[in-house]
């Protein structure tokens, strides 16, 4: 069953054009890369889904819900079961860890309690068991700003994942980390995705980890879609269509058919 | 090889870098003709001179407190820290509330702007003339120098809060928009404490300020406190000795402060 559609999506920066007629399913727990050169519309098309970008027009029906009907407060409840993740992690670098991930919560809030941060007794459990399981549990009150790039990307799917979510955007999330930590990272997301059915919605700059961890890669170029496959189908001759001229730097294994 | 004549030039000239030049040598040509125009009435320089450093001498090296014991000097300045610390307090609560609004991540364009257009006028009228024009109201005295410095501090303030919220906030607050947390939680969970450290450092600079002010408005809007005294001692009293005595008192408490500034700098860095 597909938990996320789009149709005809198309984005319109003033007269520039973003996005046109997007068109796309996600499957509940598919793990899905969108590959593309910089400024192709991938951060366009991740940020449509949840509107933080609005659309200029098409549909998207996230959970079956039709997103671009809704109003105010149900955008914010719809945007609860949506996790975000970003390349420069966004978390407030003076607050612990801890209240971080709990930040996670405040959508399922009345505003009096999420502004001075009470949180109930089996939230901050969760939060704990979360952090555990991504290997935090020892860092759970260190300020922000003392954690590395990694450890901070690990409080940022912590705290996307005590949202609850059913899906999961992810906007190159290790596009500033070490290798090591973003193969850490990547690990985490997989077995997320696997394990936990959340669906995984992610931009990549780095075609070969997107073809060993993805059940499904779509390639998008001037805001189109060139390709939509899964990661096996991606051959030297499409890479180089999604890249144009850039493609001979670009460093993959074509599977063997 | 450069010679003499054709050297490298580090800056081109600018339409306003020659503008500026031409300011800084027009204030020059001022200042020296000013000196050489002024009207000193038969007044002899050298006399005048040796006057003025005995004076002085009087007012600083015989320091005296005649008109007031040392504990009623304490009181005085205890005023006088008293009117800075209201003004600054109340003048940071009401900015920390409407800075959000003023913040333009946190707001919309036309409420930002108008904000902001309000405050820069309000900043742009001194405090003193702030103090005056209450005054109307209220009477010469502590009321009025109540509301001027905090009308003041308030614009002050805000914005140096909306700026550093517009620097500090914009990633996180794209985050919690995302995950569905709404505007009010936002700024209380993630924009406030994010900026906490530029808030704690605005609001003690002010606070320098406002005993500058605070003094001033004793002496000058009667509100009293140290300035006050200072005022009687050099207007009405004619005494130097207690003018420096004063004097002193207001370095004393200013270099405090300076250096309460500065520790607090210096924590704030460790703790980045
Ligand atoms: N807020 C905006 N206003 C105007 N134009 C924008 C805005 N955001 C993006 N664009 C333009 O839209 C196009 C797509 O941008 P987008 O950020 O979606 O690309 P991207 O694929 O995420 O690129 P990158 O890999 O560099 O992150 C680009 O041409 C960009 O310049
Ligand atoms: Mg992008």
């Amino acid at each position: 069953m597909a938990i996320l559609t789009i149709k005809s999506l198309t984005k319109y920066y003033k007269d520039l054009r973003a996005l046109s007629e997007v068109s796309l399913k996600v499957k509940a727990g598919e793990f899905v890369t969108v590959i593309g050169r910089s400024g192709a519309g991938k951060s366009t098309l991740l940020r449509c889904v949840n509107r933080m970008i609005e659309p200029s027009s098409g549909l998207i029906e996230f959970d079956g819900i039709d997103m671009r009907s809704l109003g105010r407060r149900d955008l914010r409840k719809a945007r609860t079961r949506i996790g975000m993740i970003f390349q420069h992690f966004n978390l407030v670098p003076r607050q612990t860890v801890i209240e971080n991930v709990l930040h996670g919560r405040l959508g399922y809030k009345s505003t009096l309690q999420g502004s001075f941060g009470i949180y109930s007794d089996e939230e901050k459990s969760h939060a704990v068991d979360v952090l555990a399981r991504l290997g935090l549990a020892e860092q759970m009150h260190k300020r922000c700003d003392q954690l590395s790039g990694g450890q901070k990307q690990r409080v940022g799917i912590a705290r996307s994942l005590v949202q609850d979510p059913r899906l999961i955007l992810c906007d190159e999330p290790i596009a500033s980390l070490d290798p090591s930590s973003a193969k850490t990272i990547m690990d985490h997301l997989h077995r997320i995705s696997r394990d936990m059915k959340i669906t995984i919605l992610m931009n990549l700059h780095q075609v070969d980890v997107a073809i060993k961890y993805s059940d499904r890669i779509i390639g998008i170029r001037e805001g189109g879609i060139v390709f939509d496959d899964e990661p096996r189908r991606l051959k030297k001759k499409i890479v180089a269509e999604i890249y144009g001229s850039d493609a001979d730097d670009i460093l993959f294994e074509e599977s063997p058919e | 090889m450069t010679t003499g004549r054709d050297r490298i030039r580090l800056r081109k000239p600018t339409a306003s870098s020659v503008a500026l030049d031409l300011t800084f040598l027009a204030l020059v040509g001022l200042s020296v003709f000013g000196f050489f125009a002024i009207d000193t009435k038969g007044l002899k320089t050298g006399p005048a001179a040796a006057k003025l450093l005995s004076d002085l001498v009087k007012m600083f090296a015989h320091p005296v407190a005649k008109h007031f014991s040392l504990a009623e000097a304490i009181w005085a300045m205890l005023l006088t820290l008293g009117l800075a610390f209201l003004t600054t307090l109340l003048g940071a609560f009401l900015a920390i509330i409407l800075s959000s609004f003023a913040a333009k991540n946190l707001s919309k364009p036309a409420v930002s702007n108008a904000l902001k257009l309000l405050v820069a006028f309000v900043r742009a009228v001194p405090t003193i003339l702030w103090v005056l024009i209450f005054a109307i109201g209220a009477g010469l005295g502590s009321v009025a120098a109540v509301v001027g410095m905090t009308f003041h501090s308030f614009a002050y303030l805000l914005k140096a809060y909306s700026e550093s919220f517009e620097e500090v906030g914009g990633d996180v607050v794209e985050a919690l928009k995302a995950s569905g947390a709404n505007w009010t939680q936002i700024v209380c969970q993630a924009v406030v404490p994010s900026s906490m450290s530029y808030i704690v450092s605005w609001t003690f600079m002010r606070f320098e300020i406002n005993f500058a002010n605070a003094v001033a408005m004793g002496a000058a809007a009667g509100a009293g406190g140290i300035g006050y005294e200072l005022f009687m001692a050099s207007g009405f009293y004619f005494n130097i000795g207690e003018v420096g005595f004063i004097t002193y008192l207001i370095l004393f408490v200013a270099i405090l402060l300076e250096l309460g500034a500065m520790r607090l700098k210096a924590r704030q860095h460790v703790q980045r």
